[in-house]
């Protein structure tokens, strides 16, 4: 018999005393337990109470993704160690002054990753593996309208659809130590910036340095290479990072780089037949516990900064900026017009992420945050010699919105000398006053608006000063470039 | 030997026995050596959201002693209060396996099944659990839930239920005579509403104690019912579905139960819990503040100190429950993804049955571990 009908039989059986309370359907299972010698039935589910039952889209705006278990799709590959992600981003970008033109263009990404725990797939315990994909779509506003160097968007790509990381981790000791073999897209681990990440142009995920002058950016997005990489927690606050991958995504020469060149296109070059690059990095992080640390009473904890230093070393061949192989002005009329290749190449950095305000009532999510990531490298061989991005962020800058963040930004990349150079060069052999490049800066300005956690819509701001250092505009060749005023929003959907 | 000679005696030997006393541990969080993951509590029908621990105390069923069993408060979706599967992790095999599947609706259980931190095993193989369920997720749909009585199968007994039960919330404690059997729990569900921005405290939780009587063969039924403790603070939140009175534990001669008050931010003692006829209140302080953030589930250790599950960071907080003394706390979730890292990770919480170490569960990634 349920329990709930042997309740409504007799409520009297106990309850004596004052805090003797409730005890209708207590009472009745004692009364029945003394009154009947075989032990009562079970009680069965309740056919009436299916009511309201949660479904597919009870509190899908208050999860964490669209499409939360997907008709229990996630919960039955789940069961195999299988996780699968799925995001989408739009964005509107347009200039509304400076520039090579006025314009705006729309652009989209669309990341498909799957992720194997192979410990609950086949019991081997550690062990991760990874793939993902991606569309790439619409065109980039800095490419066509502005024409500067740190382009405004980080998804902005060549259109395509390709696969991007392949790889397989495992982890030793605990988690202290774990190595990553295969496809690799670098800029998901190194130079990485916490506070940076927040922004949208480009320069503030994958830094400007590299992406100026590694063979076709480097092994970051929307590219990969295969390598081997290294990670170990030694305690102490430190970690250690180091790496060697394949320096040349689409294996072609450094002037032809092309994100679509050959089986790039859909993300199936695995070259290994070019140079190597060799990066290494420490982090630091302070105030911020470990792992088994123990605190005492009165134990006051600093706000959390985390401190970074690296170096790249590549080993392949990189065009000089100024000369050819006879030591003569690219610019010459007796010039090969083949730049000499020198190598290697090479670069250090550092990055600051540090927290410098948070309420002491520690259930309050507010922060304030300030980063900054500088990077440099010989001027001869590379066209930027360094380049910095620098912020401040505010997590709950607005009452009540816990999870938004607002920021302002700023970037720089200065041009080399050997670049600058050769734009003495050209100007001194063409005869005509063409200008000497500098330096590209930009401000941005934004805020990420977590709409629901699933949903996130960012309004951006950027002024980009002396884009690509100030040169010429190909629409209005009387003039440099102009600064340019950019406004954008970007939209993005985990399903 | 003369006084004189004893005195030389004991000056000498102080520094040499100096050293010794000091290398004698303050507690047992400083003796842990490592913290190691056992595996994934996500059961199969995708629910989530590790609440409770029990370490069983004998072998029943499909149930071996020292398997640890544990609640999942979250279905698949995510849902919190909607959950109704309990995993069990054997140490031996360091196998994870589904123990029991519950119906998310239940005849006599007031608005389903949603699994809470409430839950024990006795020597007589039959489990109980809490259950304080929910329709969205959140308060605004909740039941006032149940008391589940499983065999040690997993399968369905009997299930109790009535006024003075209430959004059972938190760890029990237990008295386990065999034959009888009294049973501790925390009520943290009366006149809780829809969680708001900012959700009014309502002062109404209890602590109820229920004296069994186990029949061979018939699960357990109260004899006795008893609200030892009232007014303490609870709270719909719309994070964490709600905050209330949440750790139980005995002191070893039952002379005392320990109350972790979340909301109070506090721990407090009720006196003679297993034999008084009316509510202690909220009972005397022990310890408020200090390196608490959020006390959760409590046990005892064989020291004779509590080990409290902090909400709001990744810490386990040792505390010397006669002297209310907090000697100190354990970073053993220090995930930086949270803010205090481990912010709402921590919940559960029972000592290994060597009173070595101890096993917790880990929210955020769905994990048990293990602090030995």
């Amino acid at each position: 018999m349920p329990f709930s009908a042997l309740s409504r039989a007799s409520c009297h059986a106990f309850g004596r005393g004052a805090l003797l309370l409730g005890v209708s359907l207590l009472a009745h299972q004692a009364a029945a337990q003394t009154a009947a010698s075989a032990p009562p039935a079970p009680p069965s589910p309740a056919s009436g109470d299916q009511a309201g039952e949660p479904g597919q889209w009870t509190g899908w705006l208050k999860r964490d993704t669209l499409l939360g278990d997907a008709w229990g799709i996630r919960t039955k590959l789940g069961n195999y160690g299988i996780n699968i992600g799925l995001t989408d981003a739009n964005e509107v970008f347009g200039n509304v002054t400076g520039g090579m033109r006025k314009g705006w263009v729309g652009e989209g990404l669309t990341m498909l990753t799957v992720g194997l725990d192979t410990d609950k797939a086949f019991g081997w315990e550690g062990g991760k593996f990874n793939i993902s994909a991606m569309n790439i779509r619409g065109r980039s506003l800095s490419q066509w309208y502005i024409g500067n160097l740190q382009t405004n968007s980080g998804i902005a790509a060549t259109p395509t659809t390709r696969l991007w990381e392949i790889w397989f981790q495992q982890s030793f000791f605990n988690d202290k130590f774990d190595i990553r073999l295969g496809q690799q897209s670098i800029d998901q681990e190194f130079m990485t910036s916490e506070g940076s990440a927040y922004f949208l142009n480009t320069m503030m995920g994958w830094p400007m340095f590299p992406s100026a002058n590694l063979y076709a950016g480097g092994p970051a997005y929307p590219l990969s290479s295969l390598g081997v990489r290294l990670r170990a927690k030694p305690g102490g606050g430190f970690t250690i990072l180091g790496g060697v991958f394949q320096d040349n995504p689409p294996g072609g020469p450094f002037d032809d780089d092309g994100q679509l060149r050959g089986s790039t296109r859909w993300g199936g070059n695995f070259n290994l037949r070019t140079g190597a690059l060799v990066i290494g990095e420490v982090q630091y992080a302070v105030n911020q516990p470990e792992d088994g640390q123990m605190d005492t009473p009165g134990t006051r904890r600093g706000l959390p900064g985390t401190y970074k230093l690296g170096f790249w070393y590549d080993s392949a061949g990189f065009p000089n900026q100024r000369y050819d192989a006879a030591g003569i002005s690219l610019a010459s009329p007796y010039s090969t017009g083949v730049a000499n290749l020198q190598r290697p190449n090479f670069s250090f950095y550092g990055v600051v992420d540090q927290t410098v305000w948070q309420p002491a009532d520690s259930s309050d999510p507010r922060a304030i945050g300030v980063f900054a990531r500088a990077m440099g490298g010989p001027g001869n061989v590379n066209l930027i010699s360094y380049s910095l991005n620098t912020g401040v962020t505010f997590k709950g800058f607005i009452p009540g919105r816990d999870d938004d963040v607002f920021g302002i930004g700023y970037g720089l990349a200065n041009v080399s000398y050997g670049a600058r150079g050769l734009d003495q060069d050209m100007r001194y052999f063409s005869g005509t006053p063409m200008p000497i490049r500098a330096s590209e800066s930009f401000v941005e300005v934004t805020y990420q608006a977590a709409v629901t956690p699933w949903w996130v819509v960012q309004p951006d701001f950027q002024y980009v000063w002396t884009p690509a250092g100030g040169v010429i505009n190909p629409y209005n060749p009387a003039k440099r470039i102009g600064n340019a005023a950019i406004f954008g929003v970007r939209s993005t959907i985990t399903f | 030997m003369s006084l004189h000679h004893s005195l030389l005696a004991v000056l000498l030997a102080a520094p040499l026995l100096a050293p010794a006393a000091q290398a004698q541990p303050k507690g047992l969080l400083e003796t842990v050596k490592r913290h190691s993951v056992l595996g994934s509590t996500v059961a199969d029908n995708g629910d989530q959201n590790p609440y409770a621990l029990v370490v069983a105390p004998v072998s029943a069923g499909t149930i071996q002693k020292d398997d640890v069993l544990i609640t999942n408060f979250n279905n698949a979706g995510n849902l919190q209060g909607v959950g109704s599967t309990i995993m069990r992790f054997t140490p031996a095999t360091r196998k994870m396996a589904l123990f029991a599947k519950i119906p998310r609706t239940l005849a006599g259980c007031p608005g389903g099944v949603g699994l809470t931190t409430a839950m024990t095993m006795l020597s007589s193989g039959w489990v109980i659990v809490g259950s304080t369920p929910s329709k969205d997720g959140t308060t605004a749909t909740r039941g006032d839930g149940c008391l589940i009585v499983l065999d040690a199968n997993g399968n369905v007994a009997s299930v109790l239920a009535g006024p003075t039960i209430n959004g059972p919330w938190g760890n029990m404690a237990t008295i386990d005579r065999g034959t009888t059997a009294t049973i501790f729990v925390s009520m943290a569900g009366f006149d809780i509403g829809a969680p708001e921005e900012d959700s009014p405290v309502v002062e109404k939780s209890t602590v109820l104690r229920l004296d069994l009587s186990i029949a061979p063969g018939r699960p357990p039924a109260v004899t006795k019912q008893t609200v030892i403790a009232s007014g303490f603070g609870a709270q719909a939140d719309k994070d964490v579905f709600l905050v209330g009175p949440t750790g139980l534990a005995l002191a070893p001669d039952n002379s005392v139960l320990y109350v972790s008050d979340a909301i109070g931010n506090r721990i407090t003692a009720i006196a003679d819990p297993a034999t008084r006829a009316d509510s202690a209140g909220t009972g005397t302080e022990v310890t408020k503040d200090g390196m608490l953030k959020r006390p959760l589930a409590i046990t005892l250790a064989p020291n004779g100190h509590l080990l409290v599950m902090n909400g709001l960071n990744g810490q386990v907080v040792e505390l010397d429950p006669k002297t209310g003394q907090q000697i100190y706390a354990r970073w053993i979730d220090p995930n930086r993804a949270q803010n205090p890292p481990g912010s709402g990770d921590l919940f559960g919480i029972a000592m290994t049955p060597a009173g070595d170490g101890f096993y917790f569960v880990m929210d955020e990634v769905n994990m048990l571990a293990l602090a030995k």
